[in-house]
């Protein structure tokens, strides 16, 4: 079914479908474009649309409705096209332009002269960059110029003797017009063909290779750089497999020679040009055949980068990209205008930098987009090993492969299908491939949400269990708590909120939610218990995952030696469970936690009061170091190595101040022994006068005189204990003068 | 060596003579023209015809004038002017003596031991 439109034809009113339309539209136009020149264009014109006319009428009068899209095709074919037309060759002339007169002239000229003499060396004056040198290095050595300006820029960049190089010779040589001695294959860069500047199929065109092949010379190994690094930090592989400094700055030089050749190559432009891009002969016949391709390629060339055009947008399917891309396009072809109409090359170089920076924009924010998605497909396939840790249930197993291929895979898998196809130059066949693409992907966002949310479920109740463990109480007054070493691999600690989760082996989980608390005895006696918690999908699987926790210590004399971890057998799920060693240390007691301890459990920290539920709370207790329980909590206890230190930190007056807690504590202590000895000493002598009570008495003040004396120097002066001890012995000696 | 390209020019060459001895019988009109040829089977297209056509006119070797037609748009009808007549005859001769002696020198090809032809005038 096609829409038939009216046209007013030569004066008749002639019903004809739409595209038999478009058909007529076209050829008409090429007409007029064949016969510009001519002079009686406009005559010529009409005389051959009259005859359509005609041929209508009589289709029309044959019986049928209206104009068919047959129809206008048989009468085309019988008219001709205007490549077909024979006329005069002075014709042909005027229509293909004034390079084939010259080109006619120059090749008589060359063929007169037969082989041209070798000559001498000039600067080119008609065909010249900057000034013509290497132009004139290539007529003198019948190379393509081109080439020589590749080798000089290589040069250049490489050496960066070129230049000096380059000014001598435009300053040594005397320049000359000089006639474009060869015809061979020149390097040009193909304006019809191109992503950005026509430079990989110019390259194609000279070496006759197809078109995508240099497209994916310059693309490769910026591409495999970006998944070999994707794979390293994904898999922590140190292992390199394409060493970064052949790949890395070999991306980069693909930049700089990609811009180098596009500056240097000159565009194919005429149809000659074009010719020659291809190594074909140029003559009347093969321009001719040129220019019949481009008026032919003209419209499908339209209709494919429309085409291309809203498929790109549609496969993205953001309007982000969509917006990028296009103001890309509006600017690049607005750019490219004012270049054009400047026509000074610098104007040319900025449009076409512009186009490609706003290309390759569009691109890094495609390919960042995909890089992030690829890491995450990458993220969920690392979890795999612990997925039946996980998940539970069919539907959860399901929904994760559902979410990881649709959600995930396909975005990665729709956008390497458009890198290919835009490096190939296939043109994009289906349309509703963007959109296969795209529903398959909200289901896969859709399977993410619900498996959040059901997993989320399975955490909602949570149960604890407290067990309580049987010790021999250590004879030193001191308890070290240790972690034995383990074979177990530890996974790293990417999975972040989770808790640090070991190896997994064939059927079972380990894990090493453990963290130590230390806590005041209510006794006098050493307590340890341990309380598991975990969470389920209610209170009764919440308890049966606690009682799944196998948690246990051994004690070595003195030495408690923790598990380092729980394990979950196969069957059960992993619910957050986490265990929490409790030891309760009586005052007076002491307690040591080792240093590997802190290493291999999450946290311990002490905590006074009552168990809360802060399991997040984080105290900076160090390990390594001795404490010991008081009333008011745990203190560490003073080392011997630390007293020599003079320095005034912190850490010295800490100490100070504990030397002076414990020595008094100790020197208490002597003091009540002394008590002792001196009531029992009172008992004895029953008879003392008052004054030796008083003397007593006072030796008793005197005795404690002392004390605090004996005290003070010693922070004053932080002396050791022995100075103490000896004036203490003045005081007992002046004490027992006092006493016989 | 094409070869089309040199029958493309042999052609050429006696298209212009082919049109106008046909216009010189009687008045024609283009497609008119097309038809004849096609039954003489030298085959153009209207394409190559009708700039032909414009060219001629301009030059003055003929004129047309336009009748109507109950059947579609109103037609060209061509006739030759004097000076087309005149310019006929120049081609005429020339055609003659152009195909003497290509008869001349294919026969002699054929057949290089006989003597040639005086051409027939």
């Amino acid at each position: 079914m096609k829409k038939v439109i009216n046209i007013n034809f030569q004066g008749r009113v002639i019903p004809i479908e739409e595209s038999a339309y478009d058909m007529l539209k076209q050829y008409v136009e090429s007409l007029r474009k064949f016969f510009a020149n001519e002079e009686g264009r406009d005559e010529i014109i009409n005389d051959i649309e009259g005859r359509i006319a005609e041929l209508f009428g009589d289709s029309l009068k044959k019986g049928s409705t209206c104009i068919t899209d047959e129809d206008v095709d048989g009468i085309i074919k019988s008219m001709g096209r205007p490549e077909d037309f024979e006329g005069d060759e002075s014709k042909v002339q005027t229509q293909l332009g004034e390079e084939t007169k010259q080109q006619q002239q120059s090749r008589t000229f060359y063929e007169g002269a037969g082989e041209a003499p070798r000559g001498r060396l000039y600067r080119d004056e008609s065909d010249k960059m900057l000034g013509g040198v290497c132009s004139g290095l290539a007529n003198y050595l019948r190379v393509d110029p081109t080439i020589v300006r590749l080798v000089f820029a290589l040069i250049t960049f490489g050496a960066g003797t070129g230049i000096l190089l380059y000014i001598l010779l435009w300053i040594i040589l005397p320049s000359k017009r000089l006639e474009n001695a060869t015809s061979t294959k020149r390097l040009y860069r193909n304006p019809d063909e191109k992503v950005i500047a026509g430079v990989a199929s110019g390259l194609a065109a000279y070496f006759d290779i197809a078109v995508w092949v240099p497209r994916l010379i310059f693309v490769l190994p910026l591409v495999v750089g970006i998944f070999t690094s994707i794979f390293r930090h994904a898999f922590w592989f140190d292992y390199n497999p394409f060493p970064g400094i052949v790949f890395g700055s070999f991306g980069g030089t693909l930049f700089i020679t990609y811009a180098i050749l596009w500056a240097v190559i000159p565009e194919a432009k005429s149809a000659s040009d074009k010719l020659e891009m291809r190594g074909e002969k140029v003559d009347l016949n093969t321009i001719k055949n040129t220019i019949q391709e481009d008026l032919e390629g003209f419209k499908s060339r339209a209709e494919k980068w429309g085409g291309e055009v809203k498929e790109r947008a549609q496969q993205f399917g953001q309007e982000f990209g969509q917006t990028i891309s296009q103001k890309g396009q509006q600017f690049s072809s607005e750019a490219a205008k004012i270049g054009r109409r400047g026509g000074s090359r610098l104007g040319n170089a900025i449009a076409i930098i512009f186009k490609a920076f706003f290309l390759f924009l569009a691109g890094i924010l495609a390919f960042a987009l995909l890089v992030t998605l690829l890491a995450f497909l990458v993220a969920g396939i690392g979890v795999f090993p612990l997925k039946d840790f996980f998940l539970e249930g069919v539907t959860q197993n399901f929904l994760a492969w559902a979410t990881l291929l649709l959600f995930l895979g396909v975005p990665v898998v729709a956008f390497i299908i458009w890198i290919v196809r835009r490096i190939m130059g296939v043109k994009s066949g289906n349309k509703f491939l963007g959109f296969t693409f795209a529903g398959l992907w909200f289901i896969g966002l859709f399977c993410g949400i619900m498996l959040a949310v059901s997993i989320a479920r399975n955490f909602d109740a949570s149960a604890r269990d407290k067990q309580e463990y049987s010790i021999v109480q250590p004879g030193t007054g001191k308890l070290i708590i240790n972690v034995p070493d383990s074979k177990v691999k530890v996974i790293g600690g990417w999975l972040g909120k989770i808790d640090g989760v070991m190896s997994v082996s064939d059927d079972s989980l380990f894990l090493n939610n453990v963290r130590l608390r230390i806590l005041k005895s209510k006794d006098s006696v050493y307590h340890i218990s341990a309380t598991k918690y975990s969470s389920g999908k209610d209170a009764g699987s919440a308890m049966e995952n606690v009682r799944g926790i196998n948690y246990g210590i051994n004690q070595e004399d003195s030495t408690i030696w923790l598990d380092r971890g729980f394990s979950l057998h196969s069957g059960t799920k992993f619910r957050n469970q986490r265990v929490e060693v409790t030891v309760q240390v009586p005052v007076g007691k002491r307690i040591m936690i080792d240093r590997r301890v802190a290493n291999r459990l999450s946290w311990f920290h002490v905590n006074d009061g009552d168990w809360g539920d802060d399991w997040n709370d984080y105290q900076n207790w160090d390990s390594n170091v001795e404490y010991i329980m008081r009333a008011g909590g745990l203190e560490r206890v003073h080392k011997e190595e630390d007293a020599r230190d003079n320095n005034n930190n912190d850490d010295d007056e800490n100490n100070a101040v504990e030397q002076y807690k414990k020595s008094k504590e100790e020197l208490k202590k002597e003091y009540d022994k002394k008590q002792k000895e001196a009531e029992e000493l009172k008992k004895e002598l029953d008879k003392p006068v008052d004054t030796t009570r008083y003397h007593y008495q006072k030796a008793t003040t005197y005795e404690e005189a002392p004390q605090p004396n004996a005290v003070m120097p010693a922070v004053h002066a932080e002396k050791k204990e022995e100075k103490m001890d000896i004036t203490f012995d003045n005081a007992r000696l002046v004490m027992m003068q006092m006493v016989l | 060596m094409d070869i089309q390209n040199t029958q493309s020019q042999m052609r050429k060459g006696v298209l212009e003579f082919c049109i106008l001895s046909i216009i010189r019988q009687g008045e024609v009109y283009p497609s008119d023209i097309v038809d004849r040829m096609k039954t003489a089977n030298l085959h153009i297209l209207e394409g190559t015809l009708y700039p032909l056509l414009t060219r001629l006119k301009n030059a003055g070797l003929l004129t047309y004038r336009w009748v109507e037609s109950n059947s579609g748009p109103p037609r060209k009808y061509f006739v030759m002017t004097d000076k087309g007549l005149e310019f006929y005859g120049e081609l005429e001769r020339t055609w003659q003596e152009l195909a003497d002696a290509v008869h001349t020198l294919t026969q002699s090809a054929i057949d290089p031991t006989s003597e040639p032809n005086p051409s027939q005038p």
